[in-house]
């Protein structure tokens, strides 16, 4: 009883000195944060309040946000430099950096349906990203599926671990771009060799990095035995687990970590609209270090 | 230099030869001994034909290689020949031994290192094949990488699973060997690298999760099975095969159903894999 009331007096603290509210959705991931207003001003110490916060959840949720697009693009750089996304299908004129999220009664695909981090095909892939949704679906679709890349490498057993720990992977944007399903030119599509088990620079976790949009084989292996170890790997990954499942309501925001963290959008709600503006956070290129 | 006692004639660049010029039942000289030896050693699996031979000569050639093991588990025992099992298949048959690629008694400690079958009828239909695999090429096959993950791993076999339901009349209480053994397997006698899982033994990677563990032997099952490093042998009355468990796996094909396929098998005891 006595350290319950400890316990809430620290809690209480914390509050009062972090400035913000963290409620965790998932062990694994996920925590909304309250009483931040990401369109104002913040602090220092509530920008640290929730860096820390993204990167202890991973993927942080804001509720009834409101922000003008230089507003959003204002608190994405206190991150980092802002990311130019290689083949926006739905560019926002004069702001190159907002990525515009678009699905109607006219769309014939949407993007992120596959499990991914986003353009991973990159050398250096982007760092975070913030979506912003103006509008949800009339049905209640559109939810957000968030997965712990950290805790899919920790579930591996330490055998596994230590094989993939030595190999890379070959990403390439062909599948998400190609084919005309982006104004990317062919010649153009990014590709890169990534390390398959990631050392995050912040927290110096392991996070497992290969996704089915972006990769296409480990270097290391045959064909056939990349493709086996893949498979596997994608749904060791996809457990829910290691999951939590946002529902977006007009005005949330969600900023994710792409570094430990892969995401999938699901599209249940097909002739209904849903639109937002997504801002990414330019990255390093990934490294594994033991 | 000597002139070859035996003609040995490859069926793959593999795996697998026929040899001609020896009736083994009737006494083998030491150079046609050492000549079949070696022709073993070289191709994993060798086979014989018109062979004629009684139980106590079939015994009597596979004595010359090693002592006989005597199987945990022998589906028709043959009286007074414990060291003999019978493989047989007709139209009572509801399922034969081996159809699933493995290496004999690979849940055993001790596996056998060989073993000798001698077919006295083969089907009508002209099935029954049975089809080897060269685990050193399989090993061979994988990626250097995934050479050295596996190369570090060992694996549980055991024989309830083989076995468990095989008798007319099952023994709950029956206890069936069980042995950990490394995934990759040096021969004793040519010091090369072999697989050494296979489907019907082996139960799970020690120190991997049950899925890891599936997921990796499904790879590794997949590429064994691979036509490349396999050869297909026909059958025919008085054939006869003899192969090596510690680098070959086999799998034994029922096409022939109703119809009978008759013979008999003695095993070669072998050592602890390493």
């Amino acid at each position: 009883m006595i350290m319950e009331r400890f316990d809430f007096l620290v809690r209480s603290c914390k509050l009062a000195d972090t400035l913000i509210d963290v409620q965790k959705l998932t062990p694994s991931i996920g925590a909304e944060i309250f009483g931040v207003d990401l369109g104002a001003e913040i602090s220092a110490r509530q920008f640290q309040a929730i860096h820390q916060a993204l990167l202890d959840h991973q993927v942080i949720f804001f509720r009834d946000q409101k922000m003008s697009v230089d507003q959003q693009k204002a608190f994405v750089r206190q991150f980092g430099e802002l990311h130019i996304h290689p083949g926006p299908r739905f560019p926002i004129d004069g702001h190159p950096e907002i990525l515009g999220i678009w699905a109607d009664e006219n769309s014939k695909r949407v993007s992120g349906e596959e499990w991914h981090s986003d353009v991973s095909c990159e050398p250096k892939p982007a760092m975070a990203s913030m979506l912003y949704i103006h509008e949800v679906p009339k049905n209640d679709g559109g939810d957000t599926l968030f997965a712990s890349m950290y805790a899919a490498f920790e579930a591996l057993s330490d055998p596994f671990k230590r094989f993939l720990s030595g190999l890379t992977a070959l990403h390439t944007g062909a599948a998400a771009y190609g084919g005309g399903r982006s104004p990317i030119a062919a010649t153009n599509i990014p590709s890169a060799e990534h390390p398959v088990i990631r050392t995050h620079p912040e927290t110096g976790r392991q996070a497992l990095y290969v996704n089915r949009y972006f990769t296409s084989h480990i270097a290391q292996l045959s064909r056939s035995e990349s493709n086996a170890v893949l498979e596997y790997l994608y749904g060791h990954a996809e457990k829910v687990e290691f999951q939590c499942r946002f529902k977006w309501r007009a005005n949330s925001v969600a900023f994710w970590d792409n570094r430990c963290v892969q995401h999938k959008v699901i599209w249940d709600y097909f002739p209904y609209r849903r639109n937002g503006h997504r801002i990414t956070v330019s990255g390093d290129r990934p490294f594994h270090q033991i | 230099m000597s002139i070859p006692s035996i003609d040995v004639r490859k069926l793959t660049p593999t795996i697998g030869a026929e040899i001609f010029g020896v009736d083994i039942g009737h006494g083998v000289s030491k150079g046609q001994y050492d000549e079949i030896r070696q022709a073993l050693l070289d191709n994993l699996v060798i086979f014989f034909r018109d062979q004629d031979m009684t139980l106590d000569q079939h015994k009597a050639f596979g004595r010359l290689f090693g002592k006989l093991h005597i199987h945990p588990e022998p589906a028709f025992p043959v009286a007074g020949h414990p060291e003999v099992i019978t493989i047989k298949a007709d139209e009572n048959s509801m399922r034969v031994a081996g159809e699933v690629w493995h290496s004999d008694v690979s849940c055993d400690a001790e596996p056998p290192m060989g073993s000798i079958l001698h077919i006295h009828n083969v089907p009508e239909n002209g099935g029954g094949d049975t089809l080897f695999a060269n685990m050193y090429a399989a090993y061979e096959g994988l990626s250097e990488t995934m050479q050295s993950f596996v190369g570090g791993l060992s694996a549980m076999h055991d024989g309830n699973a083989a076995y468990r339901d095989k008798p007319a009349v099952p023994d709950p209480d029956k206890v069936y060997p069980r042995a950990e053994h490394p995934i990759v397997r040096t021969h004793p006698e040519t010091g090369r690298k072999a697989l050494f899982v296979n489907r019907y033994f082996t139960e799970g990677i020690v120190g991997l999760s049950v899925e890891e563990s599936n997921a990796l032997l499904e790879i590794l099952y997949r590429h064994i099975e691979k036509p490349e490093w396999q050869c297909r042998f026909k059958w025919q009355p008085n054939s006869v095969a003899f192969w090596d468990n510690r680098c070959a796996q086999h799998n034994a094909i029922w096409d022939y159903f109703p119809q009978r396929r008759f013979g008999y098998r003695v095993a070669l005891c072998g050592e602890k894999p390493v």
